[in-house]
């Protein structure tokens, strides 16, 4: 006779649907929802997490693609990385392509998805900064109907997640515009991101975005040094820019990103993050416009 | 990844039709379709009817006192079958592999993070580990001494001291000058073997009251020694039988596993199995010795070396497992395959509160690899001088003197090993017009940008001893016997992945001409190998299975010899065939043995060592090995991301034994050098080891390991070895971290004094 009695089988649902999965976090409000698990069942096997129940999200085929939505494409939340990163997804998007890419392992890569790296909003999580960059917004299901917001609402905590939602689909304006993801890890294989640099053109309303990932708890979008760097380009001519312009782009976002401490000497390790910075904002403007 | 040019004319065996066969060969392993196809059982996979699931708790404090354990909780929940803590050891309370100075479970302190307090055996493995969590442990939490340079000063941590030992070496005359004078203070990190399966066990309870353990053991008697003692149990009532084992770098198993298995086993009467979690893996087995190094080398003003002053402190952690030995090897290559005609070194390994250190392949000499390699670049640069330059010129060869007084007596061919990979031709450089498609430091479609990347070339020269050091008997057994055809080899020797196996199976084909030679499971049953270590069974089992099937191979020919009046010496075996050197003889093995069994057992012992004495002096190695890498190396400069393009590696082997065995174990430690070299480093700040998983703890990925381009295996033979062939393994993971190194610093300008190399050391800031 074994004390433990397995329970799991009873207390995971599979649903097929999202009405379905958000009438079962409806009925089990304890429920965590899992889609690759790349996150959650790693704290579940080092025992940090003990969920009551589980929400598979597997079976829901209609989150696991994408479709076009006037001008946008509407990614599901289970779109996984290795999905994301094939090329029919990266000539769509490419930067949210090159993020998913560099990832993690493939077998990480297989499991984890997008929607996961949203949930888990890590301060590394690498499809982040892109999307705060393509300005995308996030559609959440709940027991009351949808609900649209701006994916940097959701990040920042302005307006969170409310209890029995759950992330469905993500909005990514479609740009046909330059658009870069840099990723600093200090290493040739799969690694944590030490810095990040997402970074788009947007001839449409003439402006340059970027955003800076790793670097704080959310993405970081250094306005001003944006509207600086779009002042100079040229955009009805060839938009290019000297590189002494670039240079001082990726000191003016750097700058912003890790700012000085008045009275405070910045230690080396905040200096040179923030040289990873600048050399990863103007490489990726550089790339942007080149 | 691995491009071999210099072995092409053995590696051709296998084009030539026939199957592998015999020493020099590449016979394939027998277990690489198992392990490919995920069926080779490991201690993981084991099973027993009714076994219940062991659960250690471990300190979350690196340095406290236990005021008081109550395990009343824990025992009394549903499912739980036995709690065991200090009190319920009944045999010797203190173990450990040198010096018996750890506790099975610590009683009244802690001395690092993750050491074992208590183990519950329940009837699931979540029971045993809630209960485990409820055992209710009260500490006064001490300061902990994380700082090896505070360890003299600081109250002892233990009854036996801080200093665990000290070895002055004094060689020559110490007011010796150069004309040239180079300093240089070095650390190395803390570096976990990480093996690829994590501590698993199973313990059964015998009927007569012993005890046997099912564990990945790299050195089983010694495991049941140490198990039997603690158990107060004779040695012949525990036995440990080795299962697969899942990588091994060095001594394998944790004890804080083993023992507490068995005193769970033997106080329920039902079998218990324990399966470690990455994190407690992390926690439990030794790692590298983190080493601080100061140098200073005289040379004089054609870059020959006068003098080498060292100081090396090795962080030993909370106790002295091998760290004695590490230290010793330190010590006795500070200086390198280098002339020196001058040395003095002090050496201290000290305990503190930090992990565990313990034996890491290529303990020591590693990291004094990279100090010494880092002293001659630098002395390269203030000569004027190319680095490779430098090192030729001061070359050790067979006949000169180490700084512990021993004469190289070996092979030691380091001026061919140098000059083979500096006249190896350099890697091209990425061409092609899509630059995006180029393999730049952050990998493909990575950060890197072509303008910000150098290139460096490095070159580094490492050396190891080969067995163990200092007096240890290192001595083996093996059994041959023939019957029917079909050879068996019976010997204790641990297959750990090194190739053993295949490598007994290699020698009795040589030997008896069968060619059906099968290797038994290794157990404590059979004679004591010892450990699988420092390349010890190639030479000493390799030795003994070697003798034995000499033996029986004697006693199968002489009847025939006698019936035919000719010597043993002029019969020769192949293909199951005797044959006489003039063809007049020719009859099968099986039908001279006409249905009997031959036997022979035999051990192979090699010449005595010494202990260093009082100034570091004494000769205490029986075998060195010797290797020579040259690194490239592409450098983003602005963000610090490294790439080894390539690692040319020239290494003195005595004997290739099995090409491709030989060039597996090169290119396996090459690329644990670069993981020593890039990015391994287990940081516990003030004694807390941090992100203990393999998310948390990098390891070279395909991507990240390099072309090994073996340039040239030199095969000149130990007389004193078996077969004349050397130990293959631990000498690469010595050399490669230092080449990489040297590699980055002739890509960056930077001194590049700490390994494993961190992005901001290899950055280069513009000008101010």
């Amino acid at each position: 006779m074994s004390t433990y009695a397995r329970q799991a089988a009873e207390n995971v649902t599979l649903p097929s649907s999202l009405d379905e999965a958000v009438a079962a976090l409806a009925a089990m409000p304890s429920a965590v929802p899992v889609a690759g698990g790349t996150d959650l069942m790693a704290a579940v096997n080092a025992g940090l997490l003990r969920p009551a129940a589980l929400v598979g999200l597997g079976r829901i085929s209609e989150i696991r693609g994408w479709q076009y939505a006037d001008g946008a494409a509407l990614l599901g939340a289970g779109l996984t990385h290795a999905r994301m990163g094939r090329p029919d997804f990266a000539a769509l998007i490419p930067a949210l392509a090159t993020a998913a890419r560099s990832a993690g392992p493939p077998q990480i890569r297989n499991a984890g998805t997008l929607g996961g790296n949203i949930a888990s909003a890590a301060p590394t999580g690498d499809a982040l900064p892109v999307l705060a960059a393509l300005e995308a917004s996030v559609i959440l299901a709940g027991p009351d109907g949808d609900r649209e917001l701006p994916i940097s609402h959701l990040l920042t905590g302005m307006d969170p997640m409310r209890p029995g939602e759950l992330l469905a689909f993500v909005r990514i304006p479609l740009l046909h515009a330059p658009q870069t993801f840099l990723k600093a890890t200090g290493r040739t294989g799969p690694g944590r991101a030490i810095a990040s640099v997402a970074l788009v053109v947007d001839p449409a309303r003439r402006q340059v975005r970027c955003s800076v990932g790793a670097v704080a708890p959310v993405p970081l979008r250094p306005l001003e040094a944006e509207q600086w760097v779009a002042g100079l380009i040229d955009w009805d001519g060839d938009r290019t820019l000297a590189d002494e312009a670039c240079t001082a782009f990726g000191e003016y976002v750097a700058a912003a990103c890790i700012p000085d401490q008045p009275g405070v000497e910045l230690p080396p390790a905040a200096l040179q993050l923030r040289r990873t910075v600048a050399a990863l904002s103007r490489r990726a403007l550089g790339r942007a416009l080149a | 990844m691995s491009i071999i040019d210099g072995t092409d004319a053995a590696t051709d065996t296998l084009a030539a039709g026939s199957a592998p066969h015999g020493i020099g060969t590449s016979v394939p392993s027998v277990d690489a379709l198992a392990k490919a196809q995920g069926t080779y059982p490991y201690a993981a996979d084991l099973w027993a009817e009714g076994l219940l699931w062991a659960a250690v708790l471990r300190s979350p404090h690196p340095h406290a006192r236990i005021t008081r354990i109550d395990t009343t909780d824990a025992a009394a929940m549903p499912g739980v079958r036995a709690v065991v803590t200090h009190e319920d050891v009944p045999g010797d309370a203190m173990h450990g592999r040198r010096v018996a100075d750890r506790p099975v479970f610590a009683s009244d302190m802690v001395r690092h993070h993750g050491e074992p307090i208590a183990a519950v055996a329940a009837d699931h493995p979540d029971t045993a580990r809630l209960a485990a969590a409820a055992i209710l442990v009260e500490y006064e939490v001490l300061e902990p001494v994380t700082d090896p340079e505070k360890a003299f000063a600081a109250e002892p941590l233990h009854p036996d001291g801080n200093l665990i030992r000290h070895i002055p070496l004094r060689f020559g005359d110490p007011d010796a000058t150069g004309e040239i004078v180079v300093e240089g203070l070095y650390r190395v990190g803390r570096q976990d073997p990480a093996p690829i399966g994590a501590e698993a066990g199973l313990a059964v309870p015998r009927p007569d009251g012993g005890v046997e353990l099912y564990v990945a053991s790299t050195d089983p008697h010694a495991d049941r020694d140490l198990a039997a003692a603690c158990f107060g149990l004779e040695a012949d009532r525990v036995k440990v039988v080795v299962t697969g084992v899942p990588g091994a770098m060095g001594d394998r198993e944790d004890s804080g596993v083993q023992l507490p298995l068995g005193l769970l086993a033997l106080r329920t009467g039902c079998p218990v199995k324990f399966v470690a979690t990455r994190e407690e893996s992390f926690l439990g087995h030794a790692h590298r010795h983190p080493t601080l190094l100061r140098y200073r080398h005289h040379a004089d003003a054609e870059g020959r070396l006068v003098k080498v002053e060292a100081q090396i402190l090795l962080d030993a952690g909370a106790y002295a497992d091998a760290s004695s030995d590490a230290l010793a090897a330190a010590v006795s290559f500070a200086a390198g395959p280098y002339v020196v005609p001058h040395v003095f070194v002090e050496g201290w390994a000290v305990r503190t509160n930090n992990p565990p250190s313990g034996h890491v392949r290529g303990e020591g000499a590693m990291q004094v690899c990279a100090a010494y390699e880092g002293q001659m670049d630098k002395l390269a640069a203030k000569l004027g001088l190319e680095p490779a330059e430098v090192r030729m010129r001061n070359v050790l060869a067979t006949g000169d003197l180490l700084p512990t007084g021993q004469t190289v007596t070996c092979p030691a061919p380091v001026g061919e090993l140098l000059k083979a990979v500096r006249d190896a031709d350099l890697p091209p450089l990425p061409d092609g017009d899509d630059e995006s498609q180029w393999l730049l430091p952050g990998g493909l479609s990575g950060a890197g940008e072509p303008g910000a990347v150098r290139r460096g070339v490095g070159y580094a020269l490492g050396m190891v001893h080969v067995l163990g050091a200092e007096g240890t008997d290192e001595v083996s057994t093996a059994t041959v016997r023939v019957h029917d055809g079909q050879a068996t080899v019976i010997c204790a020797a641990v297959d750990t992945g090194q190739g053993f196996t295949t490598l007994a199976r290699q020698i009795v084909q040589e030997v008896l001409g069968v060619e059906d030679v099968r290797v038994l499971p290794s157990d404590t049953d059979q004679p004591p190998a010892g450990p699988a270590a420092r390349g010890r069974h190639t030479w000493v089992s390799g030795g003994a299975v070697e003798r034995a099937a000499k033996m029986v191979r004697t006693q199968l020919l002489q009847p025939l010899a006698a019936k035919f009046g000719m010597s043993v010496e002029l019969l020769s075996i192949a293909d199951g065939k005797i044959t006489s050197y003039d063809g007049v003889l020719s009859t099968t093995v099986a039908e001279t043995l006409d249905g009997k069994e031959l036997w022979a057992t035999a051990q192979c012992r090699p010449h005595p060592t010494d202990r260093l004495d009082e100034n570091g002096q004494g000769d205490a190695f029986v075998g060195l090995t010797f290797c020579a890498v040259r690194a490239v190396v592409d450098v983003d400069i602005e963000l610090g991301s490294v790439r080894v393009v390539e690692l040319a590696v020239a290494q003195d082997v005595g004997r290739i034994l099995n090409p491709r065995q030989l060039a597996a174990r090169i290119e396996a430690g090459v690329t644990q050098g670069v993981g020593m070299a890039l990015m391994e480093d287990l940081r516990a700040p003030r004694g807390i080891v941090k992100r203990p998983s393999l998310t948390g703890y990098p390891l070279p990925t395909a991507l990240d390991a390099p072309d090994v381009r073996i340039v040239k295996l030199v095969e000149e033979r130990d007389v004193v070895a078996p077969f004349g062939a050397k130990a293959v393994s631990a000498v690469p993971v010595v050399t490669s971290p230092a080449a990489v190194a040297a590699a980055v610093r002739a890509a960056t300008g930077r001194p590049v004094t700490r390994l494993p190399i961190r992005p901001q050391a290899a950055v280069v800031k513009p000008p101010a």
